[in-house]
């Protein structure tokens, strides 16, 4: 029953994908609006079976095809990828319906219904990763879905930024397939199968070798520091359900990757945790200080998905030190908070990059400078991206606070761990993370506050208007589930016959309710009730101007200068002078650049070294034919020396 | 949920209403005497927030609904906190109310908002509040949860109710690390709070406005309910610190006379610490903007310090 449900749901993806294909020169709205109709039922269905799955506990698995006895094409879906599901779910449909009206106002014709069709591709390569029952199927779903999703980053190609773009993203997704083959190589040849079944000690070295390369595989893929220079270029530059889908899903394809093989395939020892936690840690500090100074929204939001999965690989990492020190209670509570605040960043980060989109649609500019007094402009769109951003700063009673008060908890108890010096880490740990979500809620203040409030900065943002219906549908959806998660955290969890440590948050949000009620009673009757609409006081000067505004520069500023020993700003000062003694001024350069420090250290020494020893092995490639077939003959004469010898 | 519980929420918020803004005004007493002058009188807050209730509101023409609701959510919000910290009477905790986390984002909650309602009229004043505030609670915050972390640790539950629970069984302070404890409490109390020397409550002139800047846009009763607010979070803070440190009185069965005993005792108690608080206040000098990261430096160093000891002894 469930199996053909999930089945109907796989075919009406793929029937997503092939109908724009089908007509894929004619540029009708109908054909796209069918494709993404495909993708809110699909979506719909599969949520069904995730739930079924989640609440029954039942494990669907089922055999599509086999060629070999070691080699097998076939599903399994137990809860942990029924969870996953139902986070595809839950995303992929709003998504869609707010697609459904925002690919009809892009540029490109009929290339249009490519980018509908290829939209349903997406999923459904995620969907099948989830449900892969074996290592090959999921890296082959693995493989499908870094191909799709760089089909939609390169959809405005004519854009030179975009062809940087999309270059720096098939770079960085091919390097994380190359890691996550290399490890699923060799631990097929430890287990002798594909299956997902666990291995010997951690000690192996193969063992070790396919966890670490799996392990940075999936960190690429999910946006870790250092490996996450993707992530900022690629979202700005895809339309904005790709950036929604890509940043609040195909980072969680990357989680839910690192859990299944830490889960089901390895016996992970003690400092994996600890490694996991670290790379998590200063994922999220380093990601959300770099938010704070971007001032491009996308980018901005890019960041704070970084930060994000940074929290996700700390709840995991803890998963794993817990774990590794029997303690089972307090691993159970970290596990639960990772895949809790997977669910919750992949709908509050869908809604911010949806709303992100609206408000860029409206003033046709991505830089918050330029914006400014929306929220009069665009009511619905501020409201939603203001409940965005009050889960996103991780504030009560909305979903953000609890999977992350579920870290804090974990961490608060920790007590019971024996090792002293675990406990010291945990208190740094314990310290950045109450600094990384202090500093978000710093990040969204300013974002919220330069996007909606104050004056329009820009002609464009005092012109903009509310968008269309459907844009706000789906954005009204997510936003709704955030509130509910939010409130109804405790109670979902004794549904799901989970007991954690959580408060009632239902209680605090009525609390809450009754404190403004009767606050606004008290005020009622006491008050006066005298209003008057004035101008902004100005000390004394008539005249508003937005340019005297503060602006997000201006708000981040402190901070900056608190933390600009990790900005790196680079200060250049040239001066000549008339005399020796360096007094009389002739003229001079003098520049402030924020260094891109992973870009400058990292990422081009690595490309040109490779670019280097890529030029030194072209060298063997002359075009002439006689030194190829020199080279064939060398190689025959040494393979037979090898069989020879073995 | 219990009738005692029901009790317990319409006692704590009609006494923190009603106490809180005496402390304010007997700091600024202290604050007059040590500057030689005689002061407001010690129910001053109050004739303010009577008076400012009776004002017309002003809005900016620029303000959003951001401006409009802020007060409202700002009260509730901190009202909602004051309920996690038992001023005179500690029940059964139920639902999860007293989680020291959940307590510290209700002030963020209350943050977010103040801090959005003073970019909203486009004032440069309350832009630069706005800013301030929000970096000086970014770099505060490791330090508070290291402090409460450390809460934790000594009285082996994350709930308010339940650490005062203990320390009031004892009447005396339970282990000495608590004073410790109870020093970087302070420094938490005085940079939530806005005080010397991080901010001036005074004023709001370009050198020291922070919480003063973010709010010079507010008038009338939002301006009464903004006033209040900041006077219950201090009392709330207060609390904290007084409970623990020194609980003797707080009672923890629902009797009349306990009721009158302890709320008397607490106001003593408060109003020696609001003293406290005055003369620390008097004796330093607003420090550079810039200095005070090295200040919470410090104090997360102390605390940091306090936990390892704690978890090597």
């Amino acid at each position: 029953m469930y199996t053909e449900t999930f089945l109907i749901a796989a075919a009406l993806y793929a029937a997503g994908f092939s109908i724009p294909l089908i007509w894929w020169s004619r540029d009708l709205r109908a054909v796209r609006t069918l494709s993404l109709s495909c993708t809110i039922l699909a979506s719909l269905l599969l949520g069904l079976v995730s739930v079924a799955v989640l609440v029954s506990g039942n494990v669907i698995t089922f055999m599509i095809y086999r060629p070999l006895a070691e080699i097998s094409f076939g599903f399994s879906i137990d809860r942990l990828s029924g969870f996953f599901l139902l986070v595809i779910a839950a995303v992929s449909a709003p998504v869609a319906l707010y697609a459904s009206e925002y690919y009809e106002h892009l540029e490109g014709g009929s290339r249009r219904n490519l980018l509908a069709g290829c939209t349903n591709l997406f999923i459904l390569a995620m969907v099948l990763v989830v449900a892969s029952a074996d290592m090959l199927g999921f890296f082959f779903f693995w493989e499908l879905m870094a191909a799709a999703s760089f089909l939609l980053v390169m959809y405005e190609y004519d854009n030179p930024g975009t062809r940087k773009a999309g270059l720096f993203y098939f770079i960085m997704t091919q390097l994380s397939t190359m890691f996550v083959l290399f490890g699923i190589i060799a631990l097929s040849f430890r287990a002798g199968s594909f299956r997902f079944s666990g291995v010997a000690v951690p000690a192996d070295p193969v063992v070790l070798a396919a966890f670490l390369s799996l392990f940075l595989g999936f960190s690429i893929k999910a946006g870790i520091i250092p490996f996450h220079k993707w992530l900022p270029y690629a979202h700005p530059a895809s339309p904005t359900p790709v950036s929604a889908l890509m940043s609040g899903l195909m980072l969680k394809i990357a989680v839910y990757g690192l859990v299944r093989f830490l889960l089901d395939v390895f016996a992970p020892d003690l400092w994996w945790g600890i490694l996991i936690l670290l790379a998590g840690v200063i994922s999220a500090v380093l990601g959300v200080i770099y938010a704070l100074k971007e001032h491009d929204i996308k980018g901005m939001l890019a960041y704070s998905s970084i930060e994000n999965i940074g929290i996700i690989f700390m709840g995991i990492g803890l998963f794993v030190i817990f774990s590794a020190e029997s303690l089972p209670l307090l691993a159970g509570i970290s596990l639960l908070a990772a895949l809790f605040h997977s669910l919750n960043h992949a709908l509050f980060k869908s809604l911010l990059f949806l709303t992100a989109g609206s408000v860029v649609h409206a003033t046709h500019t991505r830089d918050i400078e330029h914006m400014g007094g929306l929220a009069c402009h665009m009511p619905v769109t501020s409201a939603l991206f203001f409940t965005g951003s009050v889960a996103i700063a991780a504030l009560p009673p909305l979903n953000g606070f609890a999977s992350e008060l579920l870290l804090f908890i974990a961490i608060f108890t920790s007590i019971t761990v024996v090792d002293p010096l675990l406990k010291v880490l945990f208190l740094v740990c314990l310290a950045l993370f109450a600094l990384t979500s202090a500093l978000a809620a710093a990040c969204f203040v300013k974002a919220f506050g330069s996007v909606f409030l104050a004056l329009p900065r820009s002609p464009e943002s005092a012109g903009a208007k509310e968008v269309p219906r459907m844009m706000l549908a789906g954005p009204v959806l997510l936003a709704l589930a955030c509130i509910v998660l939010g409130l109804g955290a405790y109670q979902l969890f004794v549904l799901a016959g989970i007991s954690v440590p959580l408060p009632d948050m239902m209680l605090v949000g009525l609390l809450l309710a009754v404190m403004a009620a009767l606050t606004w009673t008290a005020l009622y009757f006491t008050a006066s009730r005298a209003e008057r609409i004035s101008e902004t006081w100005g000390c004394g000067v008539h005249l508003q101007e937005p340019s005297a505004e503060y602006t997000g520069h201006g708000f981040s500023e402190p901070l900056d200068i608190i933390f600009s020993s990790i900005y790196r700003t680079r200060i250049r000062n040239e001066r000549v002078f008339f005399d020796q003694k360096n007094s009389i001024f002739r003229e001079g350069t003098a520049e402030i650049r924020l260094m891109k420090v992973f870009e400058e250290y990292l990422y081009l020494p690595a490309a040109r070294f490779s670019l280097a020893s890529a030029t030194r092995i072209a060298r063997f490639q002359n075009g002439c034919l006689d030194t190829y077939l020199l080279y064939v003959f060398i190689t025959v004469i040494a393979v037979m020396v090898f069989l020879g010898w073995s | 949920m219990a009738p005692d519980f029901v009790l317990y929420i319409i006692f704590n918020t009609l006494f923190v209403l009603a106490a809180a803004p005496l402390w304010i005004s007997v700091i600024k007493k202290v604050k007059a005497w040590t500057q030689g002058r005689q002061g407001p009188s010690v129910f001053q807050t109050y004739y303010m927030v009577a008076k400012l209730l009776r004002k017309e509101v002003v809005y900016s023409s620029t303000s959003s609904r951001i401006t409009r609701f802020t007060p409202l959510v700002t009260m509730a919000a901190i009202l909602t906190a004051a309920l996690f910290v038992p001023l005179i009477f500690v029940p059964e905790p139920a639902g999860g109310i007293g989680n020291i986390i959940l307590f510290l984002y209700l002030l963020a909650l209350a943050r977010f908002f103040m801090a959005l309602a003073g970019l909203d009229a486009g004032s440069t004043f309350g832009g630069m509040g706005s800013s301030r505030e929000m970096s000086i609670s970014a770099i505060i915050e490791p330090t508070t949860i290291i402090v409460f972390a450390a809460l934790a640790f000594v009285f082996r539950t994350t709930n308010i109710f339940d650490m005062f629970a203990r320390s009031a069984a004892t009447g005396t302070i339970t282990t000495p690390i608590l004073i410790l404890i109870g020093i970087s409490l302070f420094i938490i109390l005085i940079v939530e709070t806005s005080r010397i020397p991080v901010d001036n409550p005074e004023t709001h002139l370009e050198l020291t406005m922070i919480h003063e800047g973010m709010i010079l846009e507010q008038s009338g009763r939002n301006l009464a309910l903004m006033e209040l607010a900041a006077a219950v979070k201090l009392t709330v803070l207060m609390a904290l610190l007084i409970n623990l440190i020194v609980p003797f009185g707080l009672a923890t069965t629902l009797t009349a006379t306990g009721l009158l005993i302890a709320a008397v005792l607490f106001v003593v108690k408060g109003t020696i610490l609001a003293g406290i608080i005055g003369l620390f206040e008097s004796s330093m000098a607003k420090m550079r903007f810039f200095q005070l990261p090295s200040l919470f430096a410090m104090a997360f160093f102390f605390s940091a310090l306090i936990i390892i000891i704690e978890v090597f002894a």
